[in-house]
C-alpha cells in the first residue's frame, strides 16, 4: 500500500513538473500574444470609432509584456552611459512612441493569420528565446522573441522578425548617430521623428 | 563569356582578403574585427569608418564587469559580427536613394495596379512556377556544398512540381504528405558557408543591398536560371520585370514599414541586409553539420527550409 503510494505520488509529482518545465517564457509569451488577439478580434471594437479604445487597450499589453528600459538599454548599449539620467528617461520615452506609432497600423491590420508558437530556447539562467511564425497565406513570418528574467517576470526585451533583430538593427543606427553628433542631438532626432509620424 | 569569366576572377580576388574561420566563436572579437580591416583600411579619411572603431576599442577594454556588462557583450559581439564595412557608402546612398525612387514612383503603382487585377491565389502561383524555375541554382549550391540530400530533395520538388504541379505553379512537394521544402540556398550563401566572408558593401542599382561575396549570385543567375536564355534578351528582360512585380505585389507594405521604422533608413537597410545574409550562412552551416554543440540555440534545420 505504502508502495503504491509512494509509486503514485512520484507519477503525480511528473505530471505536475512536467508542464511548467515546458516553458515559461513560451507560455509567458503566448499568453500576452493572445491578449492582443482579442483585443484585435473583439467584434465590439471592430467600428473605426473604437480605435482609440483598442490602442489604449494594446499599450496596457505591452506594458506587462515588454521591458522598455531593457529596450533602451540594449539597443544604445555603451553608448548608454554618455546620456545623463534625464535624457535616459527621455530616450526611452521617445523611443517607445516611435516603436508605437511605426507599428500599431502594422498589428492593427491584423487579419486572421494564424501565429504558431513552436520552440523555446533557454539560452542561460535570465535569458530566452521564443520562436513563433505568423502563417499568411503566401508565406510564413518568422517571428522570435527574447526575454529576460526580471523582478521574476519573463519580459520582452528584442523581437526578431525574419532573422533581423530589431535592437541590433537601432543599435546600428544609433550608433552611427553618436559618432557623430551628441546625445542631444540624438534626442533631437526622436523627437522630430515622433512630430512627424 | 569571357566577360563573365573576369567578372568571376576578379570577384574572388576582391573576396579573397576577407576570408574568416568558419568557427569563430562569437566571445573572440578578433577575428571579426580582422576580417574587416582590410577594406576599411583604405577609407580610413572616409566617415563611415569614425563609427566603427570608437566602440570597438572601447569594447576590449573593458572586457566584463557586472552581469550588465556581461549581456551588453554578448549582444555587441552578435553585433560585431554583423558588421560590414562601407568604404563606398556617397555612391551606395546615391544608389539607396536611386531605388527608393524607382520603388515608389514606379515598382509600386505597377505592382498595385496588378494586385487589383490579378487574385492573390494566381499571384502566389506565379511566384511558385518562378520559384521553380530557379531551381538550377539551388540544386547546384546544394552540390557545391555537400549536401546530396538537399541535392536530391531539389530534384524531387523540381520533378514533381513540374508534372504534378502544372510546370510548377503549385506546390504539391511541400505539403504535409510529401514534405520535401524548398532548399533555401544561393551561390552567395555557398561561399559564405565556405568561410568567404562578405568584404563590403554594395546598393547595386535596381538589384538592391548585397555585397562582392553576393553579387556571385547574379553571375550564377546568368548562367543557371533558365529566364536568362530568353532570345531575344528584352524578352528576358520583360519577363525578369514581370517577376518582380509579381513578387513586389505580395509584399508590398514590407519596405514601406522598415523605412518607417528607421531613423536612418540607409543604415537601416544595410544592417537588416547585413543581419539577414548572416543569419542564413549559419543556418545553412548548421544543417549541414548538425552536431556542432556549441551553435545549439539557433533553430532546427526544417525551420529554416519552411521559409518564405
Amino acid at each position: 500500500m505504502k508502495r503504491q503510494l509512494t509509486g503514485l505520488s512520484i507519477l503525480v509529482l511528473f505530471l505536475f513538473s512536467l508542464p511548467v518545465y515546458a516553458g515559461v517564457p513560451l507560455n509567458t509569451t503566448q499568453v500576452n500574444v493572445n491578449k492582443v488577439l482579442d483585443v484585435l478580434r473583439d467584434p465590439q471594437l471592430k467600428s473605426e470609432s473604437a480605435k482609440e479604445t483598442k490602442k489604449q487597450k494594446l499599450r496596457s499589453i505591452y506594458k506587462g509584456m515588454f521591458n522598455e528600459i531593457e529596450f533602451s538599454k540594449r539597443t544604445l548599449a555603451r553608448n548608454w552611459d554618455k546620456l545623463n539620467a534625464a535624457q535616459q528617461k527621455e530616450f526611452i520615452e521617445l523611443f517607445e512612441q516611435v516603436l508605437e506609432k511605426t507599428y500599431i497600423d502594422k498589428i492593427l491590420s491584423y487579419t486572421n493569420e494564424k501565429i504558431d508558437f513552436y520552440k523555446e530556447n533557454i539560452k542561460s539562467e535570465n535569458l530566452a528565446e521564443v520562436q513563433t511564425k505568423v502563417i499568411t497565406s503566401s508565406k510564413e513570418i518568422p517571428i522570435f522573441y527574447r526575454l529576460i528574467l526580471k523582478d521574476g517576470g519573463w519580459k520582452v526585451y528584442d523581437v526578431v522578425v525574419e532573422n533581423v533583430s530589431l535592437v541590433q538593427n537601432y543599435r546600428t543606427q544609433f550608433n552611427d548617430i553618436l559618432a557623430k553628433n551628441t546625445p542631444e542631438k540624438l534626442l533631437e532626432i526622436l523627437r522630430k521623428k515622433v512630430k512627424e509620424q | 563569356m569571357k566577360f563573365f569569366l573576369c567578372l568571376i576572377l576578379v570577384y574572388t580576388f576582391l573576396t579573397m582578403g576577407c576570408v574568416r574561420s568558419p568557427n569563430s566563436n562569437s566571445s573572440t572579437l578578433s577575428p571579426s574585427t580582422k576580417s574587416s580591416t582590410p577594406p576599411a583600411v583604405v577609407t580610413a579619411a572616409s566617415n563611415s569608418e569614425q563609427v566603427n572603431l570608437p566602440p570597438r576599442e572601447k569594447e576590449i577594454k573593458s572586457e566584463s564587469k557586472s552581469a550588465d556588462d556581461e549581456n551588453f557583450d554578448e549582444d555587441e559581439a552578435a553585433g560585431e559580427k554583423a558588421q560590414i564595412a562601407d568604404p563606398i557608402e556617397p555612391f551606395n546612398r546615391a544608389m539607396y536613394h536611386f531605388n527608393d525612387k524607382l520603388y515608389f514612383w514606379a515598382l509600386k503603382p505597377i505592382a498595385q495596379g496588378y494586385n487589383m487585377v490579378v487574385p492573390e491565389v494566381a499571384r502566389i502561383s506565379v511566384k511558385n512556377f518562378f520559384s521553380n524555375l530557379r531551381f538550377p541554382g539551388r540544386f547546384v549550391s546544394c552540390l557545391l556544398q555537400a549536401d546530396f540530400s538537399g541535392a536530391a530533395g531539389e530534384f524531387g520538388r523540381f520533378t514533381i512540381n513540374t508534372v504534378w504541379g502544372i510546370g510548377g505553379l503549385l506546390d504539391p512537394s511541400s505539403n504535409k504528405e510529401l514534405d520535401l521544402q524548398k532548399q533555401d540556398t544561393d551561390l552567395g550563401q555557398t561561399l559564405g558557408v565556405y568561410g568567404v566572408g562578405q568584404g563590403f558593401y554594395i546598393v547595386w542599382p535596381i538589384l538592391g543591398p548585397s555585397s562582392p561575396r553576393d553579387s556571385v549570385d547574379v553571375v550564377g543567375d546568368y548562367f543557371l536560371y533558365p529566364v536568362s536564355y530568353i532570345n531575344p534578351w528584352y524578352a528576358s528582360i520583360g519577363v525578369r520585370g514581370y517577376e518582380e512585380v509579381n513578387g513586389t505585389s505580395l509584399r508590398i507594405g514590407d519596405y514601406e514599414s522598415l523605412k518607417d521604422a528607421a531613423i536612418d533608413p540607409y543604415i537601416a537597410l544595410r544592417d537588416a541586409y547585413v543581419q539577414y545574409r548572416l543569419k542564413k550562412v549559419e543556418q545553412r552551416r548548421l544543417k549541414l553539420a548538425p552536431s556542432k554543440p556549441e551553435e545549439k540555440n539557433v533553430p532546427s534545420g526544417d525551420s529554416v527550409s519552411q521559409k518564405n
